[in-house]
């Protein structure tokens, strides 16, 4: 018997998939994919999987307007693929006609979240042709005229995750507006700075009217507005920093890369040089240096103005990640859903462009992961200190996975202006989900520390390579659903909590059995157990 | 500014009172500036206005104070000793700036106005006065003297006698000899004469060895004592386990044909009935034949299902002692010596060229692939390696470590030390070069395994009963010559050596060796039994472990039936029966080094690779077989051991460490729980009224490091927590030439420029 290949499934009901029942594979094969509410069959199709770690596996492949899904039929391999359509970047046909040579007819399919998959079909009657048409019009429905699957998602959450972040609410937890820093209204029919929020924080001494002037001298009218929105002097006595850190074409090529030496096999021989080569994690290390700098001059006094050519790419990933550093609440499970909405996606971050969402155009130079870079980034300050963050690492995988979805329209448009109340009214957020079932993006080891500054350590001694989301789909590997330090920490407090219950019942039952013989008096109850207790 | 120099520690207690098992001498009152010494030290020399550096820049700070060398250690007693904070791991016998001679690698003496620099030796000159010591420790560690304001003589004196006495003429003059022979008459009448509370079989009589047969169902073995008094060959233990048919006048007869006559001993049996075997290579390779016939058909016999023998040569395929030792100079040097921010820059190809971690894989691979024939393919394996001193002892000892939970508490990880390393006749001696004699004989092959098993570990972090700061202490023990273990070549020059000793101290005959001169494992010698429970691992899921099954808390209990069984499991190379059969029957007696590839669904794959795919694609069960995942991306560099010093690397708050903390905080709180409720459960069952108090006598043999926290006390990591913890960087890591201001680790890759133009130019 093959061992099955991981489901790994980004859908949020990923759960349905995982278990694959014998009997389930003598009836209809694919009758037990349930599909979320408002998702579609479009076409299915007997085809063959070549599997880059085993050989090819014949099934059923099933194409919805949200996934593509692919389960063997074959008795002894238990397997079955589960690709969002958003997460792919390219389709095209392999082979042709006469092409010789085993399952050399088929689609390839390039993906953008660290994989590719392989389609072998019978090489007679052009059987490939609908399923290519298909497959190409709905992972790319924009380019096609067809809604993302946002709009036709159905999913509701117990939260509306869109109200998590709201501008001036954040303001007033900063203490803003105060002697140095005023609220403005300015932008709010984006007439300033398309690319802006409506609701900006300035220097007190900058009137509207200087405003306008310097935005038209700015990149696409891009003020500066509060980053971290930490007090200081305005903009003035300000020190120039400049960061090494590398445009969006490096980084792309760099995760590109990446791919190479992960996917489908780790490369073996020469492993660590071939990571050094990819720079991936030197741009880590930039980045993070970067922000570690910001956070400093932050915490000195000084006021920061960071910026990049545009102010959506680096920016966005400096003053998150100082932010990060500098303010325990974005550590919290709400408090970093506000930061990414905050610092990402009201000020501008071009996730359309950069992620590509729903676009065939796979060779866009727009294209860049900066945002997968921000979240690795996160991931290696929660490595540095385990303690110090309420989410785990899976509520990154999490996030990264609906970065490329298209379930949700968090991650939607290039801007605010661009995103219009209709995402608002007419998807579900990412944080719905998130927080509609948090307890399992809940870091235990969490121990708040308001007010304590983080200084990771920017150095290629103490970056790791994300295994976990580079390198998940390699069978070899065994996936797992938690860090094994963090499941055991969660059985002990499970064992805790139930040694707590069988002392109380005791030390009840036994007070009991005091007060029923009175003669018994050299004894004292003990005390109820609360001295002791170990804070989640 | 960010704090890059360790926040001053706010100390707060979480140990219970020292335990004050701690000899009087030890603790001498601590103003004066005399040296603590142990029985038998004694100062050769001394040089007053030393300052010790603390960290890179020599201009910076520094300690003054008085620099001693005795016959023992170098030590360093400041003037003004800073207020000492519990941030650290505290020595029994060594002070904070102590360094034990045997630990020292290289002894360097500079004049930076002469522009001078010399390396010393035994017995040398130095036509300089230097105006300054760097001494290279062994445990990675450069510490660095300024002697510009001390006297220029005495100065020279001291480098000289350090490099001296750190270069002992002959083995019994380490330090160790002259302590053992006057503790064991100090504390004479205060001890009872046995083992004391030494629960670590040492394998030195038959009855330890008797038990380990009898614990991993080897009925078809037995002890053998034809090497009594080393009377065979002279690296075994005199007491080994052989297959039952074979006759010890057989063995004594084939005994001549291998190599120091280190005939096939057996290590350990898996529950299916195979065997670990190690053995030396046939010097008269004529005798091939004859061995083969005499001692494979034993070994096949000693099998229940009587399967094949096979054979694996170690020295054809992994890398050889003077690999190991290259790898390790260069990994060190890029660790420890070279520039922090020079080597960041190709960080991951430079520790690729040292090929440390590669071989750290090698062995790995290696021994997982024989644990795939002693458990898939259920076929005993002989490891061969032609002094079976080396590199035998690193697979054979984490085969059983991947396979017998047994190995990974700590009482069965020190009893795999000594059967596989000490009792196997691992030249200690030689490959920590302890003499100084001959470098070409140095390896770090047990630190190797050590490396090996911090993988396993970093793996499955339930699975082994000690941590990581375990290993490191070990580690670094090697270089601290007090203990038998780490300082004799095989147990007979050990035997040897301390008859003389015994003799020469006037102890009474028929004393029990571990007695005179104990081995590392009675850590009370170095460690109090506070900072012993360092070494406990809060997450260790081990035979008796409590769990939460459906709200029911439930105790894993494995009898010897439930364990064999689930280190068998069921395997699809037996579920599918691919195993030949008929085979394996047809070329019994024959010494199989090569595998037939079996029929396998999986292209390219070999069987092995299907059977550790297999187990992959199942949960781990702690307690059972453990492989560890060998992709390249999946190993990593020991963080502890090799960066512990470096203090551009330190995380403060952070770092493992600080889930270690609050694991610890809440087992200890499962344990105060535990024993509360085991008090009712007496109390109830006793009739006796006698209720549970909080401060119960358990309070005083808590396991935990950490102990629960208080209300009062706030949960989070406490300030002196690093990632170095339970080691400090301060002043232990004291480069030459390494100049910069700490923020400059922050700015690697980053430059600054200061702009005169400030937005106050813009039109704003």
């Amino acid at each position: 018997m093959a061992s099955p290949v991981s489901v790994y499934s980004p859908t949020p009901m990923a759960d349905r998939f995982s278990s694959t029942s014998r009997e389930s594979l003598k009836m209809e094969l694919l009758a037990d994919v349930s599909l979320l509410p408002g998702e579609e069959r479009i076409i299915d199709k007997d085809i063959i999987y070549v599997c880059p770690f085993n050989r090819a596996v014949k099934g059923k492949v099933l194409i919805t307007n949200y996934r593509l899904y692919f389960k063997s039929s074959e008795a002894d391999v238990v397997m079955a693929l589960d690709v969002p359509l958003g997460a792919i970047c390219r389709v095209e046909k392999m082979g042709g006609a006469s092409s010789r040579g085993e399952n050399s007819y088929g689609l390839e399919i390039t993906c953008k979240d660290m994989r590719n998959l392989r389609f072998a079909l019978k090489q007679e009657g052009h059987s490939r042709r609908d399923i290519f048409e298909l497959l190409f019009k709905h992972a790319f429905p924009l380019s096609h005229g067809l809604p993302l699957f946002a709009y036709m998602s159905q999913e509701k959450y117990g939260e509306n995750g869109w109200n998590i972040y709201k501008p001036m609410d954040e303001f007033r937890r900063q203490g803003l507006p105060n002697s140095k820093w005023r609220v403005t209204f300015i932008n709010n029919n984006y007439e300033v700075c398309d690319t802006y929020p409506t609701i900006l924080a300035v220097p007190v001494k900058s009137k509207d009217e200087d405003l306008r002037r310097v935005a038209a001298f700015r990149s696409r009218g891009r003020i500066p507005a509060t980053g971290g929105g930490y007090e200081g002097d305005e903009y003035q006595n300000a020190e120039l920093v400049f960061l090494d850190i590398q445009n969006i074409h490096v980084m792309r090529e760099s995760l590109k890369k990446l791919k190479d030496i992960v996917y489908p096999n780790v490369e073996e021989s020469h492993w660590l040089s071939s990571l050094e080569s990819t720079h991936w994690l030197e741009h880590v290390k930039l980045v993070l240096s970067g922000a570690i700098q910001v956070a400093d001059k932050v915490s000195s006094g000084n006021s920061v103005v960071v910026h990049c050519s545009d102010g959506w790419d680096r920016t966005a990933q400096l003053t998150s990640l100082a932010m990060l550093m500098l303010d325990s609440h974005y550590r919290t499970l709400r408090g970093f859903q506000v930061l990414i909405e905050k610092e990402w996606i009201s000020f501008g971050h071009k996730f359309a462009s950069r992620i590509g969402h729903g676009d065939k155009n796979h060779a866009d130079q727009d294209r860049s992961p900066i945002f997968v870079q921000f979240i690795d980034c996160v991931w290696q300050m929660t490595k540095q200190f385990p303690t110090a963050f309420e989410f785990n690492e899976r509520l990154l995988l999490t996030i990264l996975d609906h970065l490329y979805s298209c379930c949700f329209g968090t991650f939607l448009y290039n801007c605010e202006s661009a995103r219009d109340q209709h995402v608002r009214s007419k998807t579900v957020s990412l944080w719905s989900l998130v927080n509609s079932r948090m307890e399992i993006y809940l870091n235990p080891f969490y121990t708040p520390e308001s007010g304590r500054v983080l200084y990771p350590v920017a150095s290629m001694r103490h970056l790791e390579l994300w295994v976990t989301y580079y390198i998940r789909w390699n069978p070899r590997i065994r996936q797992q659903q938690q860090s094994p330090v963090e499941q055991r920490y969660m059985e002990l407090l499970a064992l805790r909590d139930e040694y707590l219950k069988k002392l109380e019942e005791l030390q009840q039952s036994s007070s009991s059995r005091l007060a029923n013989t009175p003669n018994t008096t050299s004894s004292t109850p003990p005390q109820p157990y609360t001295e002791l207790h170990t804070p989640l | 500014m960010f704090s890059v120099k360790p926040t001053k520690p706010t100390f707060r207690s979480y140990l219970p009172p020292v335990q004050t098992d701690v000899k009087k001498t030890i603790e001498s009152p601590p103003k004066k500036v005399e040296p603590k010494l142990l029985q038998g030290e004694i100062v050769v020399n001394e040089v007053n206005f030393v300052r010790k550096c603390l960290s890179a820049d020599s201009s910076q700070e520094g300690l003054w104070g008085k620099l001693i060398c005795t016959n023992f250690k170098v030590s360093f007693i400041p003037t003004d000793p800073p207020s000492e904070q519990k941030s650290h791991l505290s020595h029994l016998l060594l002070g904070l700036h102590d360094i034990p001679l045997t630990c020292l690698e290289q002894v360097v003496t500079v004049n930076d106005t002469k522009g001078k620099k010399k390396v010393l030796g035994s017995n040398q000159k130095l036509k300089f006065n230097p105006t300054e010591l760097i001494l290279y420790c062994k445990d990675l560690r450069i510490i660095r003297f300024c002697f510009v304001e001390a006297g220029p003589e005495s100065a020279k004196k001291v480098c000289l006698a350090i490099a001296h006495y750190s270069h002992p003429a002959d083995l019994p003059l380490l330090f160790g000899f002259e302590y053992q022979g006057r503790r064991y008459h100090d504390s004479k009448g205060q001890r009872v004469n046995d083992r004391g509370g030494l629960r670590t079989p040492i394998f030195d009589r038959p009855s330890d060895w008797d038990r380990e047969i009898k614990r991993t169902g080897a009925s078809e073995w037995r002890v053998c004592s034809i090497n009594e008094n080393y009377a065979i060959s002279p690296s075994l233990p005199e007491h080994i386990v052989v297959p039952v048919s074979l006759a010890d006048q057989d063995l004594k007869q084939n005994s001549i044909y291998f190599m120091n006559q280190r005939i096939p001993v057996w290590c350990w049996n898996h529950p299916n009935g195979s065997a670990l075997v190690r053995m030396a290579s046939i010097a008269d390779p004529l005798q091939q034949r004859r061995i083969d016939q005499r001692f494979i058909p034993a070994i096949t016999k000693s099998h229940p299902q009587r399967s094949e023998v096979i054979r694996s040569d170690l020295d054809k395929c992994l890398p050889n002692i003077q690999d190991l030792q290259s790898a390790f100079i260069k990994i060190r040097h890029i660790c420890v010596i070279d520039s922090f921010e020079e080597s960041e820059e190709r960080w991951l190809s430079s520790i690729e060229n040292t090929r440390w971690l590669e071989y750290v894989r090698a062995f790995l691979k290696h021994s997982a692939e024989m644990v795939y024939l002693l458990d898939g393919k259920n076929t005993s394996v002989i490891l061969q390696e032609e002094e079976d001193r080396d590199l035998n002892c690193v697979v054979s000892s984490l085969v059983q470590l991947m396979l017998d939970p047994h190995y990974r508490s700590l009482v069965g990880f020190q009893s795999l030390v000594q059967k596989e390393w000490v009792m196997a006749g691992h030249r200690f001696l030689d490959r920590c070069n302890h003499l100084k004699k001959n470098d070409k004989d140095e390896s770090p092959l047990f630190m190797l395994f050590l490396d090996c098993v911090w993988q396993v570990m970093n793996q499955y972090p339930a699975a082994f009963e000690f941590t990581e700061t375990y290993l490191t202490v070990l580690s670094d023990s090697m270089w601290i010559p007090l203990f038998s273990t780490f300082l004799f070549n095989s147990p007979k020059q050990r035997a040897q050596y301390l008859m003389d000793f015994a003799k020469n101290k006037a102890i009474p005959q028929g004393e029990d060796q571990l007695v005179y001169f104990p081995p590392v494992w009675d850590w009370s010698q170095q460690y109090s039994t506070a900072d012993q429970t360092l070494f406990n691992n809060p997450m260790f899921v081990g035979k008796g472990a409590a769990c939460v099954q459906n709200g029911e808390v439930k105790t894993f209990r494995r009898t010897k039936k439930t364990y064999s069984a689930t280190v068998r499991g069921t395997h699809a190379s037996l579920r599918n029966g691919q195993k030949g059969g008929e085979d394996s029957l047809a070329r019994r007696g024959s010494l199989l080094s090569e595998l037939k590839p079996d029929f396998s669904l999986v292209k390219d794959e070999s069987p092995s690779e299907r059977f550790f795919r297999d187990w992959f694609s199942r949960p781990a069960d702690q307690q059972s077989l453990l492989i560890p995942l060998l992709i390249p991306s999946h190993l990593a560099l020991w963080k502890l051991y090799f960066l512990r010093w470096v203090p551009e690397a330190c995380i403060f708050k952070g770092g493992p460490i600080t889930a270690y903390h609050k694991l610890s905080q809440l087992v200890d709180e499962i344990e105060i729980l535990q024993s509360h409720l085991r008090q009712y459960k007496g109390t109830r069952e006793s009739g006796s009224t006698q209720l549970p108090g909080l401060s119960g006598p358990f309070s005083s043999q808590r396991r935990m490091y950490f102990k629960a926290s208080s209300l009062q006390d706030p949960p989070s990591p406490p300030d002196f927590l690093t990632s170095s913890f339970p080691f400090t960087p301060s002043g232990n890591l004291c480069r030459r030439s390494t100049y910069g201001t700490p923020i400059s680790k922050f700015l690697n890759g980053a430059r600054i420029w200061l702009s005169t133009e400030t937005l106050d130019n813009d039109p704003l």
